[in-house]
């Protein structure tokens, strides 16, 4: 056990200094152990991985190379997909607003309220986007709009997540002048906060955005519009060939969307 | 006018910040506070625009009872009060014109305030008020770029644009430089000549309040223990002033 011994050394003047001892070896044993119980657990095999892995390289090879006639068929499923997220993430940004206000301390003093407002949030938060978007299909029917309302959702509740963070740790020296001239709350909010979050508020937005067409792109298979159906009915009927076209194509989107993303929060910053 | 009445500050821990204030000060008077950190400089003037509430007592500001105020009249009196800081609380982010253009946000229409639209009237009146300051041509610099000096006159533009008929600042030039602290309390010394606003300055530099205020107040653990023109202020009542307590505890044992 000499290495969990603590570690003292003597300064020339006599004075003794004691070190902290580490704690790394503990951690390291209790991660040993959850891992071995881990694969315990999940039944996880290396033999089986070893024996199946060339399926792998089987459906990858009938994807190449992909059916670009199928293409045709595809436009119009990928802007369905892409108006969804880009609608829903909008409008969630809108509505993240107003609940990120209503959910910072700094902001509003009636604590039950805030408690209140961060609670929806959290709660929205924990609805995974998979399920909101298949609660959503029982009420507006299959189609994009089960998909919007899905993504409209976890957009509100990330990004309105970050904003009562940010409302939370600004600056609030210029919102004291603002009150000490006249200003409402609110107005104090909109002249003194609002410039602070804002650069911020937008990125997140953005980078939101960016993760929904992901997002969009499996909501299909909840049977919420989109991409994502022609992708469960392409992997139903095993035609690997089509169901590379998808994902070619969602790549190539995904890139040019995560790029167009990137180059604007660099400028926002 | 601002008339103290026999006002008692407590503060929710049980803490008397003031005790048994007098105190009147006409319209046009240049104010210096004097005191030691803690002894209720910051209290006093907070309660002249009700950033903090009075205990008991009267407290006129204009011929208007400020501690009985509510909502919108809070707001309507802070109005005709400036106010201004050490740490110049400017929103950082935005151009000094921009940080000047605020002070008419609460008497414009919803819209615009959703909008931060303001009309050619305002931003002539704005750029008006950095004129005014000498920092004309800072106008659309952000703030965070501008020295100390230069954003504590950004502020100072800002109330100006208020047009109150009181300012307020708490340690204005604690966190400047001498040469700089100089030029602000230059700058209040105009404004209170030029346009008669009434200047009540908490400071902690002694020998600035002396040779800018034309009035001096002496705060001691809540009270005031020292009210007269600056020219009469001599080293016995600074001692007075800052060192009470020291007499106090010494003559106690």
């Amino acid at each position: 056990m000499s290495i969990l011994k603590a570690k003292s050394v003597e300064l020339p003047n006599g004075k003794t200094i004691t070190f902290k001892r580490s704690k790394a070896p503990w951690i390291i044993l209790v991660l040993l152990i959850c891992f071995y119980y881990s694969v315990q657990i999940t039944g996880f095999d290396m033999q089986v991985l070893a024996k199946r892995i060339g399926q792998f390289w089987v459906i990858i090879g009938d994807m190449i190379p992909p059916n670009w006639k199928y293409l045709n068929k595809l436009w119009q499923p990928l802007f369905d997909t892409i108006k969804m997220s880009l609608l829903g993430s909008i409008l969630g940004a809108v509505f993240a607003l107003p609940l990120a206000y209503f959910a910072s301390s700094n902001m509003i003093k009636n604590k039950s309220v805030v408690a209140a407002f961060k609670f929806i949030l959290s709660l929205l938060r924990t609805l995974p986007t998979l399920v909101a978007a298949l609660i959503a299909t029982f009420i507006f029917g299959i189609g994009t709009m089960a998909g919007t309302v899905a993504i409209f959702i976890f957009t509100v509740a990330y990004v309105g997540k970050l904003l009562y963070e940010q409302i939370e740790n600004a600056d609030l020296k210029a919102f004291e002048a603002m009150h000490s001239m006249g200003h409402t709350t609110i107005s104090a909010f909109r002249c003194a906060i609002m410039p602070q979050i804002m650069p911020n508020y937008l990125s997140n937005a953005i980078f939101c955005f960016e993760g929904n067409v992901r997002y969009a792109a499996i909501l299909g298979y909840v049977g919420a519009g989109g991409i994502g159906l022609m992708l469960n009915e392409s992997l139903g009927w095993r035609n690997y060939a089509n169901v590379g076209m998808i994902l070619l194509l969602l790549v190539v989107t995904v890139f040019i969307i995560e790029s167009i993303s990137e180059y604007f929060r660099k400028k926002l910053m | 006018m601002i008339k103290f009445q026999n006002v008692n500050k407590k503060y929710d821990n049980g803490y008397e910040a003031l005790k048994d204030i007098n105190l009147t000060i006409e319209q046009g008077e240049y104010v210096a506070v004097i005191g030691l950190s803690g002894a209720g400089k910051s209290t006093l003037i907070r309660c002249i625009n009700r950033m903090h509430d009075i205990s008991s007592g009267s407290l006129m500001v204009n011929d208007v009872e400020v501690s009985t105020l509510k909502g919108k009249e809070v707001r309507k009196l802070r109005r005709g009060i400036g106010m201004i800081f050490q740490s110049f609380n400017l929103v950082n982010r935005i151009s000094s014109l921009k940080n000047v253009l605020v002070s008419f946000v609460p008497d414009m229409s919803m819209w615009r305030k959703i909008l931060g639209l303001y009309t050619k009237q305002q931003k002539i009146e704005a750029l008006e008020a950095l004129d005014r300051m000498n920092i004309l041509d800072k106008a659309f610099i952000r703030v965070d770029q501008l020295s100390g000096g230069q954003q504590q006159r950004v502020a100072l533009a800002r109330t100006l644009a208020q047009k109150p008929s009181i300012i307020l600042a708490d340690e204005p030039v604690a966190s400047l430089d001498p040469i700089t602290a100089k030029q602000v309390m230059t700058d209040f010394q105009r404004i209170n000549e030029e346009l008669n606003m009434t200047i009540i300055i908490n400071i902690h530099h002694v020998d600035l309040a002396l040779e800018y205020a034309t009035r001096v107040v002496g705060i001691r653990s809540g009270e005031i223990v020292y009210d007269g023109p600056a020219s009469e202020v001599t080293e016995q009542i600074l001692e007075h002033i800052y060192n009470g307590k020291l007499e106090e505890e010494l003559s106690g044992n």
